[in-house]
């Protein structure tokens, strides 16, 4: 089998393992997210939290319990990497520095999980599993909780509660989150993938050199940091390292894995709303830019652009042998449509066009399909401002969802909208203007300006992946990047609980012949057109002096 | 009163009803206005369009430090798209300021006789400004009415032409729903004391001097909430263009052998490509005429003589999705027709005809005078003069008429009134007067029993007809996702028959104003948004709970106060135009908005190999359009900008074409012209304008 | 509980939902899935290692250098790729090499100073490409890349053109661009501002595999792909003795195809074959 065909059959081996997930585990998360029974276990977790689960919130009190629940994750977190050396089964390591404990506990809190450490050197045994791997679950519930908040407020009518956060909280970790994880570690450590407790142990190799055995309960934390779209690795090498993506299979299930999320949640969205063509047009629209952009990296990986490319004769730099350059390119693709971050190839060395496909993917606001629960709500705001550009063309003041979008609910969607551009692009021109910010770059003229933009808009859309070139260790990036992933990951969710909160107010408008249908082909190409437009109106000047600039020497 | 004969109601009446058309005059007289409307305080109001005066006042700054033909073609073309915006409204505006000056000319010099409370028929000369609510006048013929109120005695015919544009006088009196009159129009005959109703300033005629020039205009809430996205927009694109200039230092900085060009320096990119890279992305061309199309909305519906009290009103009227319409002189023609005798067994046609006849040769009403030329076109019943007879006119209590002749009493009405009658009198009506009437009724017509003392004669077929194209027009309301209601005091039956015939997807039958109210209430629970007209102070309340209540200009103040709109020609069909007018205000913000995003595609490829492919001449490939030079590019390209606010004008004081259709087609076709072609056309403007200014000196 | 303000209730509350859902996903999921892992799938959870008379010599999943104390690969081996990790294959350091694809402009080192230069990708990818070549016998040539093993990049100014990689006294890889005389790069000059054009040359479809040229993402990649396997099998066979057919052979044998026929890429593991080696 040539390797084209052996890359398509990749690709399509994903979108049919999708396809079938959907209902399934679209359905399953409805029933999690509207059930009325608790679960007994549930109700010890209640009650050890101190929480009424029947209690409903307003959207107010829903996003300061967000909010209180991720500070004090945050904190925990620093201070479980600030306290490493004593704690048991650490590995020897020792206290995280301030800046880079501060980083990295904003960036698993804010399921960004950029990594500006490097893992097997930096963290012990308990900071992994009871940290970073705990904040892969939880902040992972807390995006699917504020979408399910959100299409609550589609689905509601003249309420003034949302739900209760903890029991979404709970309900997103143990019965979704959990299970999966569980079952799809141990397939993991059948590949391959390594579990274990154990301390460092060195060999001798073949020709008497020292190697290092590096432990790590890998497999479970791997699992969960795909599933929870989160990204950040267990090595510095991340899912490109043997112990967490060993074979090529596993490569397959782990793409699967960051996807499957978010890909099904439409199909919930669908559902709660009580109208499933909705869920299966946001669905398409995921589907197409995601199909598009497969295409493209895969086009420009292949046909290997770029000078050293070309020298090489296949873009196998940064590659593993095992997955080869397809694969790879589809890794990539779906860790930056998704707020994941894992990469098993290193983008800093794809061709001019991939990777800067890769950022635009991102600055997409990554909706297609996006972080679980943080791409749903990124790409029903852009359907409400889209709904807004076209319903005002039919006549009507639009309505979304039997919702009208006025002024309330444009001024909360255009903050949202404006929220990451801001952040990434100032981020991006001070690092710029500063030569602490431009210190940072391995490769020089245009791809080092690509290395930069690819970090903010990282970090902005909680993306964590990284051009791993750039050295961002230092106070100055640890600095800014962390105020990039906070602000980029909790703006934008008390922006859209307000949304959510003000839709779930209305009453409904019924729809009629004169309505918008939001669930046709012609909808759904427009809600692709506006996304892929505005992106790429409001980041062309920088792509141009970026990737472009390299990609059409 | 005259059985008006209406037409189908056309889309568009005769008239000035033309909309846009742009007068190269008009746009002349308007640009003292336009250059009025420079001043910063009050174009900060227009955040788009101050942020590009902003930008030409700087760029003029950098063109006098340091001149050159292309700096000095930017600042001229940046200050043009100000003017050029504020032209748009300046046009707009104007075309309401000719009807204001007519209307103020009514106001003026206005006195009023206002009666003192000392003694009966005592009054005083005063101000018409002085006019106080409750006080009242007195008006006599030849005088002009001095403000508005409600007439509480006398009758007099009124020349109300000032306001509607009708000469054709009308006649107000008190009582009843024909006594509202108002300030400006003027008394032909008789005398009238008229109680004021307005608060001063407030009249009728200052609200509507104030609605045709636009002057406080309240943005409406699709307005607002489409500035906070453009708003959004504008910011979007200003932190674009001005974090691009950090990278583009770079970028120049690792090329340290590219030397300085126009567009960039080792500084970045020179100020007035800035600016104008900046002009050309945020939404100028939405920006500059979304006030206009505001107030060409408003002033479309003053055209077709309907009066918004505001323009959240009008914009409701795009929402509407339940229409509510009253039978009668809206559905059907005003009155009912007689249009069959149907006698009872042992009676003939004819001697039913002449007893029908005869009973309603004095009755004055529509339906008694269709009787009487109904029998004389079918039976040759000629009019008669008769002597000595003795009119029975029609109560609310006998709910009958007729005529005592000698001996002879003939009578005519409701079945049940006058099978009352005859048992009464001690005959027996025969039973198949039951299924006849029960027949007529179930046609939808309505049964007239005809009887003399003792016997039943047969049953007068009383006939709406439905106005034309009635069918065809709610059919296009259907596809526009609004249902219609029609309301009528008929019974049922009735009323079943004739929204059958009409078309109509309901009705309320045996309605009284509080069954309007509840029908009202019940649908805005469920999300829907309702309009209805009215002219009865019974109708108030309804109007008042309406969305768009459009109360008729020969109404009850309380139903004009009730109402936010008032038409002037009270005519009852003219709700569906509103409806239309409402809509395509809304689409035409939309189709424009779109444009003006889509614009900016073509402005990229322009604007971005013009700054950048000095540095990197790979980026040459994105001049698609092959434009000569950067400067001309440039140049190109906020020409371009300018100019197509101007080429739009006509479109927004015209708005875009509608048809009615369902909202998929809609948006299909505005996607195609407004989406699409605002993607295409200014690849082919700005490459038009390259090719005609790249002969200018300093464009290469 | 009740009696504190709501804002010190909420935040009580979040901290025990910290703790709790810290017990639930951070100690009892992982410490179940190792328990499990341990006893179903031992050796595997433990790192796959790989034992060699009794002792532990690597793992089959993290790949080894076989080169001597200096870095000269040991001739009886099969080469494993090169490797951005620590000093190559270094578990604790794992990396990329993250050099993008237009990193073609070597810094030379300058005697004496301090900074040691820094060679582009391109050079990287040229110089192991000459040296597979020779330690193979065949051609290490590739487009872009000059004879002498370094990137084919002149810097282009109006009346000159330098070949920015080859330090003096080098032959330039040509002798003119169009028109201009192409000199050698002199070390510790700014040619910053002339224009960069790399130079393809006339080379053909090279023949040292991409992967002989390239670092893994990993730096631990435990493969290379047949082709290299199979360039260097005559080579091993030579030093070792062997017949060219057994060692072609036990490639064959270490050779892992695409799971179900169309994932990933055929590869070879270079550690269990050179153990393979060894034990025949």
């Amino acid at each position: 089998m040539s390797s084209t065909l052996a890359g398509i059959l990749f690709i399509a081996s994903l979108l049919l393992a999708l396809a079938l997930c959907y209902k399934p585990l679209g359905d399953y998360m409805y029933r999690v997210y509207t059930g009325t029974r608790h679960l007994a276990v549930e109700r010890v977790l209640y009650r050890l939290v101190g929480v009424k689960p029947d209690v409903e919130q307003r959207w107010g009190v829903y996003a300061r319990s967000v909010l209180a629940f991720s500070a004090l994750s945050l904190l925990f977190l620093y201070a479980l990497q600030r306290l490493q050396s004593h704690l048991f089964l650490s590995l020897g390591m020792g206290p995280v520095e301030p800046s880079l404990a501060w980083n990295t506990a904003v960036s698993f809190v804010s399921n960004t999980n950029w990594q500006a450490y490097s893992g097997e050197s930096t963290m012990g045994h308990v900071v992994q599993t009871a940290g970073l791997a705990v904040q892969n679950f939880v902040s992972a519930a807390v995006g699917m909780a504020v979408a399910i908040a959100l299409v609550r407020g589609f689905a509601r009518k003249r309420s003034d509660t949302l739900g209760n956060f903890w029991v979404d909280l709970v309900r997103g970790t143990i019965r979704i989150l959990l299970p999966i994880s569980f079952v799809a570690a141990l397939v993991l450590v059948a590949g391959g993938a390594i579990q274990t407790f154990a301390d460092h142990s060195t060999w001798t190799t073949l020709t008497g050199g020292e190697q290092t055995f590096t432990p790590a309960a890998a497999a479970s934390q791997e699992v969960i940091k795909l599933l929870g779209t989160n990204g950040g690795g267990i090595f510095n090498a991340n899912s490109a390292h043997p112990f967490e993506n060993p074979t090529s299979w596993t490569n397959l299930l782990e793409i699967f894995l960051l996807t499957v999320i978010a890909a099904c949640l439409p199909r919930t969205f669908g559902r709660m709303v009580g109208d499933n063509r909705q869920g299966y047009a946001i669905v398409s629209v995921i589907a197409i830019i995601a199909i598009i952009s497969i295409g493209v990296t895969n086009w420009s990986e292949l046909s290997a652009n770029g000078t050293v490319p070309q020298a090489i004769g296949q873009a196998m730099e940064g590659r593993e042998a095992r997955f080869g350059v397809s694969n790879s390119g589809l890794f990539a693709t779906a860790t930056t449509l998704t707020s994941t971050g894992a990469v098993d190839s290193f983008h800093d060395s794809y061709s001019a066009i991939g990777g800067g496909m890769l950022i635009f993917n991102m600055l997409l606001g990554e909706v297609a399909p996006g972080g679980v629960g943080a791409g749903l709500y990124g790409i029903l705001v852009l359907a409400v401002i889209t709904v807004f550009v076209a319903g005002l063309m039919v006549g009507r003041t639009p309505e979304y969802l039997g919702k009208k979008i006025g002024a309330r609910e444009i001024k909360l969607a255009s903050t949202y909208f404006l929220v990451m551009p801001v952040l990434v692009l100032v981020g991006t021109a001070v690092a710029m203007a500063t030569s602490n910010g431009r210190a940072a770059m391995l490769n020089t003229g245009p791809h080092g300006l690509s290395e930069i933009l690819y970090a903010y808009t990282s970090a902005s859309n909680n993306n964590g992946s990284a051009f791993g070139g750039v050295s961002v260790n230092t106070p100055f990036y640890n600095t800014t990047l962390g105020l990039c992933m906070l602000f980029g990951r909790f703006v934008p969710i008390v922006l859209v609980l307000a949304l959510a909160g003000s839709l779930a107010e209305q009453g409904p408008v019924p729809a009629s012949a004169g309505t918008l249908p939001t669930y046709r082909p012609q909808f759904v190409g427009m809600l692709v057109g506006v996304t892929v437009i505005l992106v790429a109106l409001t980041f062309l000047p920088a792509l141009a002096l970026g990737p472009l600039a390299e990609g059409l020497l | 009163m005259s059985t008006q004969v209406l037409e189908a109601p056309a889309p568009k009446k005769n008239g000035p009803v033309g909309g846009g058309l742009l007068d190269p005059k008009q746009m002349i007289r308007s640009l003292p206005d336009a250059l009025r409307k420079l001043n910063p305080m009050t174009l900060w109001r227009n955040p788009v369009m101050f942020i590009v005066e902003i930008g030409a006042v700087f760029t003029t700054v950098l063109a006098i430090v340091d001149p050159s033909v292309f700096a000095w073609a930017i600042v001229v073309w940046l200050w043009l798209t100000v003017v050029f915006a504020n032209l748009a409204e300046a046009v707009a505006e104007g075309r309401g300021k000719a009807q204001a000056a007519t209307l103020r000319a009514a106001k003026r010099d206005t006195t009023a006789r206002r009666l003192t409370r000392r003694a009966p028929d005592e009054w005083e000369v005063v101000g018409a400004a002085e006019l106080s609510q409750g006080d009242v006048v007195v008006v006599e013929a030849g005088e002009v009415i001095p403000g508005d109120g409600d007439v509480i005695e006398g009758i007099a015919s009124v020349d109300e032409s000032a306001i509607t544009g009708e000469s054709a006088p009308v006649i107000r009196e008190s009582g009843g729903d024909r006594s509202a009159v108002t300030g400006g129009t003027k008394v032909l005959s008789d005398r009238i004391v008229v109680k004021i109703t307005q608060k001063p300033g407030e009249s009728f005629v200052d609200r509507m001097i104030a609605l045709v020039e636009g002057a406080n205009r309240q943005k409406t809430p699709n307005e607002i909430a489409l500035n906070i996205l453009l708003a959004a927009l504008t910011i979007i694109f200003l932190i674009a263009t001005a974090t691009m200039q950090p990278l583009a230092i770079y970028s120049k900085s690792v090329n340290p052998g590219v030397p300085d060009s126009l567009a960039l320096t080792a500084d970045g990119v020179t100020g007035i490509v800035l600016v104008s890279l900046i002009v050309c992305l945020i939404p100028t061309t939405i920006g500059a005429l979304l006030s206009a199309i505001g107030i060409a909305g408003m002033d479309r519906l003053v055209q077709r003589n309907v009066l918004a009290m505001s323009g959240r009103a009008v914009e409701a009227a795009g929402d509407v999705s339940t229409l509510l319409l009253d039978k009668t002189g809206t559905i059907t023609l005003g009155n009912r027709q007689a249009a069959e005798f149907v006698p009872v067994a042992g009676i003939t046609e004819a001697e039913l005809a002449e007893a029908a006849q005869v009973s309603s040769l004095a009755d004055e009403t529509p339906e008694g005078r269709s009787i009487v030329v109904f029998a004389k076109e079918r039976y040759g019943l000629r009019e008669r003069e008769i002597h000595g007879a003795e009119w029975v006119p029609f109560t609310a209590q006998t709910r009958m008429s007729g005529v005592n002749l000698g001996g002879r009493e003939v009578r005519k009405g409701a079945a049940t009134a006058v099978m009352k009658w005859v048992r009464d009198a001690g005959g027996h009506p025969t039973d198949d007067i039951g299924h006849i009437v029960d027949g007529v009724s179930a046609s939808g017509g309505t049964p007239l029993v005809v009887a003399e003392k003792g016997r039943v004669l047969g049953v007068i077929h009383l006939k709406d007809v439905v106005k034309q194209g009635m069918r065809e027009r709610f059919d296009e309301m259907r596809r526009m996702g609004i249902r219609t209601v029609m309301i009528t005091g008929d019974n049922p039956l009735t009323a079943k028959a004739i929204a059958d015939e009409a078309g109509v997807d309901d009705f309320l039958a045996e309605a009284t104003p509080e069954d309007k109210l509840a029908l009202i209430r019940k649908e805005q629970e469920g999300g829907r948004l309702v309009a209805m007209t009215g002219d009865g102070t019974n109708d108030a309340p309804a109007l008042a709970q309406s969305d768009v209540g459009v109360a008729m200009n020969t109404g009850t103040s309380a139903a004009k106060e009730a109402g936010n709109m008032v038409d002037l020609d009270s005519n009852p069909t003219k709700l569906i135009e509103i409806v239309e007018i409402g809509k395509q205000l809304l689409i035409t913000r939309g189709a424009l908005t779109t444009f003006s995003i889509a614009n900016d595609i073509a402005k990229y490829f322009a604007i971005i190999p013009a700054m950048f492919a000095a540095v990197y001449p790979g980026l040459d490939t994105l001049n698609i359009m092959r434009l000569s030079s950067p400067q001309s590019a440039i140049l190109s390209a906020v020409i371009f900008n300018a100019l197509v606010i101007v080429a739009l004008i006509p479109l927004a004081l015209r708005g875009v074409r509608y048809r009615p259709s369902s909202a998929s087609k809609l948006l299909s076709r505005n996607l195609y012209v407004y989406g699409l072609g605002g993607i295409v056309a200014p690849f082919v403007g700005i490459k038009i304008i390259d090719l005609i200014i790249q002969f200018l000196p300093g464009m290469s | 509980m009740e009696r504190m303000p709501s804002w010190i209730r909420q935040h009580v509350a979040a901290l025990r939902a910290v703790l709790v859902l810290t017990v639930v996903t951070g100690v009892i999921y992982p410490a179940v899935t190792t328990g499990v892992a341990q006893a179903v799938f031992n050796d595997k959870a433990n790192g796959s290692l790989i034992e060699k008379n009794g002792t532990v010599v690597g793992s089959a999943l993290v790949g080894q250098s076989f080169t001597d104390t200096d870095g000269n690969p040991i001739r009886t081996y099969f080469q494993s790729r090169p490797s951005a990790a620590g000093d190559g294959y270094d578990p604790t350091s794992t990396s990329a090499s993250n050099l993008g694809p237009e990193d073609v402009i070597d810094t030379l080192p300058v005697p004496g100073a301090e900074d040691q230069g820094r060679q582009s990708l391109l050079t990287q990818v040229c110089a192991r490409s000459k040296a597979v070549g020779e330690l193979e016998g065949v051609s290490g040539a590739r487009p872009y890349c000059t004879p002498d093993g370094v990137g084919a990049v002149l810097k282009v100014f109006p009346d000159r053109a330098v070949s920015v990689n080859q330090a003096c006294p080098a032959t330039p890889f040509i002798t003119a661009y169009q028109g201009l005389k192409v000199e050698c790069a002199q070390r510790g000059e700014d040619y910053a501002a002339g224009r960069t054009v790399p130079i393809r040359g006339n080379a053909g479809q090279p023949e040292v595999p991409a992967d002989a040229v390239t670092a893994s993402g990993s730096g631990l990649d435990p493969h290379i792909s047949v082709a290299y396997a199979d360039l260097q099998a005559a080579r091993v066979a030579r030093e070792r003795g062997l017949p060219v057919e057994q060692v072609k052979a036990l490639i064959g044998e270490h050779t892992t195809g695409r799971a179900l026929g169309f994932m990933g890429e055929p590869v070879v593991n270079v550690l269990e074959l050179n153990l393979a080696l060894d034990g025949s």
